[in-house]
């Protein structure tokens, strides 16, 4: 039955005559509570029925900043309706010759004159057009009440011939302007249901019984500053878990430390075996040219010992890997980013630059892969399905380890830092 | 609801609005041109639906105005009949009269059933007024309307329209009605009533329409009420020398008058010189006249005979007598032609002169059918059979 409009729509006007300021827009909405209220008492009149509009108009600036740097401000002028007062009959504040008597007019409005923005009207199966005594009224309300941009809401209803149909159509007029003189009136949540949010209006809530009420049920949900007791205890659960967060990072970093520690204990370790054997070998090799040099060498015997050093390697991969801390599953170690930024020749692993501490990550945080069975062995560390693609360190760790099978000695023995990988300890034990 | 006849207009307001309306239907003539009275449309009710009729209280009113017809809505409420109505000036959106210059508005009488038709005249003289006020957008214009104001014979009797032909190209228009101070007293009342429709008021309205500001296109136009149309010989009555270009209304409109004056003095004159005619050949030929039209004088039937040859001589005289020639019928009483019609032979041009008198004319006619019927009885042997 009621006629539904959706949307505020800005109106331009070139300047209104008798407006100071450069307001170019207009919107207007009406509480769903005054709008029906004036309706009922519109529909029981028995001819036309007029009265007042109440409320407010407050004037919004939005400055708008695009690329272009050229900031454009607007002023929207909003007028909002909170409630009406209407007449009792027709003719009770003006005469035939449609002229407002301001004596009737204060003793309908009373105290209420200051709050009126605005009048309406409602007539029935009339056009939707000003008539010759609405605005001869509306020129001297505009003056008596001082509102300049006073509006003027015309209710029509429609009836068709057979009462089958009734429309009730309404528009809001700013008659004082010379151009766009018809302003979009919203209700607010009222029409289109994908509208998700139930606004809540500016109206301010008068009525006695509900500060009452509220005053005496207050306590139980505010506190004595008046903030509501959920969201200091909310509030209190965050700052818990803060501080717990901080002391496990403190735990993280000192576990990685002594881990580190412990690794470079054992590349050093390695280094003296790997020293040691190296230096049998000769030793045998000597012997053995020695002896040889009676009988014929061999070239066999001479990729015998990279092989047993490529197994031994090799095996002693795989026990490292599910050494792994559980507390943080794939944390890029400092190691790591020393890599990064230092060339490979990098000797030095000790991490000490503060930049390089751990992000705390939620456990199944998106960004990151979910704890699992992780690669064991050099085949499965090369298999990026452990999403090893998300930080770039894992990258690099990636690319370096596709090389290991193929890599000769001499590369591998060049220093690599100790670098904590999924892959275990594929890089640090390069070194030989 | 429209071409709503009057009376069922009636049937449908509210009681106590009825007497308002009725003179408005039934005797409401605004403005110059009265031949169109005013209509009324588009009844409806400002009662809730539910109430039982008939309780119309607003309609729309429809007013010939300098040839535009406004249409104006006129907003009562059936509960409160003695309250004043209100006003919707249609698309005239910024047409606002000053009610103090609106006597029967500040006054209102509900008891009083001319009051609205009173308060309608008012304001279609506010509305005359806000024409005129627009006029001064184009000076020319302007100054043909303050010329024609000064003039008291048309002064007083003029209809302004002006606005925007076309809103988006802003060009300007107006259309000048003036009622022409011919006097048609004088017509002879047979002329006036032959006519099928009410005659009302026997009036002239020159239409002037100027399509532009600068006066360069115009187009006159004149309006007869029915029966001065008639009385002067139909729609060729109407035809109106050209708006000169460069010329301007304060000479023009006089110039239609003097035209107009001229062919109604015509009409009169014709009137009772046809009169004299027949009264001259009635006495001429006394017992010859078979019959004759006493109410125009437009046709006369003489049975003459000539050497034991009789013949009926119709005589029929055309309306701007006598500039115009009279138009002599012969016929035979004996003779029939193929078709079966009376053989007759038609003389439209014989010794005339428009200057002789009455009896002149009877005396001439005489002497012409003396010549003349030899050649006719000559001409009815032969061709006509018996």
């Amino acid at each position: 039955m009621y006629h539904l409009l959706m949307g505020i729509i800005e109106c331009a006007a070139a300047g209104g005559s008798g407006i100071d300021g450069d307001v170019s827009i207009m919107a207007a909405s009406i509480s769903g509570y005054t709008f029906s209220s004036v309706c009922f008492h519109s529909a029981n009149s028995n001819s036309d029925h007029e009265g007042f509009l109440l409320g407010e108009v407050r004037q919004e600036e939005t400055v708008s900043i695009s690329d272009t740097q050229i900031s454009t401000a607007e002023l929207l002028q909003v007028v909002e309706i909170h409630n009406h007062d209407p007449c009792a009959q027709l003719f009770s504040f003006y005469d035939y010759a449609g002229k407002v008597n301001e004596d009737n007019l204060n003793r309908i409005l009373k105290d209420r004159r200051k709050s009126v923005i605005g009048w309406y009207r409602f007539r029935r199966n009339t056009q939707q057009q000003m008539s010759f005594r609405e605005q001869i009224i509306h020129k001297q309300l505009t003056q008596l009440l001082g509102v300049p941009d006073l509006v003027f809401l015309l209710f029509s209803f429609i009836s068709t011939a057979n009462s089958s149909t009734h429309a009730l159509e309404y528009v809001l007029f700013r008659p004082n302007r010379r151009y766009n003189q018809r302003i979009t009136l919203t209700i607010p949540n009222l029409g289109n249901t994908s509208q998700q949010e139930y606004k809540v209006s500016s109206v301010p809530n008068t009525s006695l019984n509900y500060a009452k009420v509220i005053k005496e049920h207050g306590a139980e949900f505010f506190d004595k500053d008046g903030v509501m007791k959920d969201i200091r205890t909310i509030f209190q659960v965050y700052s818990a878990l803060q501080d717990k967060v901080q002391a496990v990072c403190g735990e993280v970093e000192q576990s990685e430390r002594v881990k580190e520690k412990i690794q470079e204990d054992v590349n050093k370790l390695k280094q003296q075996i790997a020293l040691r054997k190296r230096k049998t070998a000769e030793e045998e090799r000597r012997l053995r040219e020695a002896q040889n040099a009676e009988s014929h060498p061999t070239s066999e015997e001479n990729s015998e010992p990279s092989e047993t050093s490529l197994l031994s390697r090799v095996a002693f991969h795989a026990p490292s890997a599910p050494e792994r801390p559980g507390t943080s599953p794939n944390p890029p170690s400092y190691s790591d980013l020393l890599s990064q930024e230092d060339s490979l020749l990098s000797s030095s692993s000790s991490p000490t630059s503060a930049a390089l501490l751990p992000r705390p990550q939620a456990v199944g945080s998106p960004g990151h892969p979910t704890p699992g069975p992780l690669g064991m062995g050099l085949g499965l560390s090369l298999g990026l399905g452990l999403g090893l693609g998300d930080s770039s360190e894992y990258e690099n760790l990636v690319s370096e380890a596709a090389h290991l099978p193929m890599v000769s000695a001499s590369v591998l023995a060049q220093g690599r830092p100790a670098a904590l990988s999924p892959d275990g300890d594929a890089r640090g034990s390069q070194t030989s | 609801m429209n071409n709503m006849s009057p009376e069922v207009a009636l049937h449908r307001i509210s009681p106590e609005l009825r007497p308002l309306l009725c003179s408005v239907v039934r005797n409401g003539r605004v403005g110059l041109d009265s031949t169109n009275c005013l209509r009324v449309t588009d009844l409806k009710t400002g009662c809730t639906s539910l109430t039982p009729g008939p309780c119309c209280d607003r309609f729309k009113l429809h007013i010939p105005y300098a040839g535009e017809t406004l249409k104006w809505d006129i907003i009562f409420n059936a509960r409160y009949p003695e309250l004043p109505p209100d006003f919707i000036f249609g698309e005239d959106a910024e047409f606002l009269p000053e009610p103090s210059e609106l006597p029967h508005l500040v006054q209102w009488d509900a008891g009083d059933p001319e009051c609205l038709l009173q308060l309608v005249k008012e304001l279609i003289q506010q509305y005359h007024q806000y024409q005129c006020q627009r006029l001064r957008e184009s000076s020319r214009l302007l100054f043909e309307y303050d010329s024609l104001l000064e003039d008291p014979n048309y002064g007083r009797n003029m209809e302004i329209y002006a606005g925007r032909k076309n809103s988006w190209t802003g060009e300007f228009s107006a259309r000048f009605l003036l009622k022409l101070p011919v006097d048609f007293s004088n017509i002879p009342v047979y002329l006036l009533k032959d006519t099928a429709l009410d005659p009302g008021e026997d009036v002239a309205l020159l239409s002037v329409s100027f399509e532009d500001a600068e006066a360069t296109q115009v187009f006159p136009k004149l309006y007869l009420s029915p029966s001065i149309e008639h009385a002067l010989g139909g729609s060729s009555a109407l035809h109106i020398p050209a708006f000169p270009s460069g010329g301007c209304l304060i000479d023009y409109v006089p110039q239609v008058c003097q035209l107009l004056t001229n062919k109604v003095q015509y009409v009169i004159q014709g009137y009772h010189k046809r009169r004299e005619y027949i009264a001259a050949f009635l006495s001429h030929f006394g017992m010859g006249v078979v019959e004759y039209d006493a109410e125009g004088f437009t046709k006369l039937t003489l049975l003459l005979m000539w050497k034991d040859f009789c013949f009926l001589v119709h005589v029929d005289l055309p309306l701007y007598f006598p500039r115009d020639q009279p138009t002599l019928t012969f016929q035979s009483v004996y003779h029939f032609t193929n078709s079966g019609q009376l053989y007759s032979q038609v003389q439209k041009s014989y010794p005339y002169s428009p200057r002789w008198d009455g009896n002149e004319m009877a005396k001439r006619a005489k002497a012409y059918f003396k010549s003349f019927i030899p050649q006719f009885q000559e001409g009815a042997f032969a061709n006509g059979k018996l």
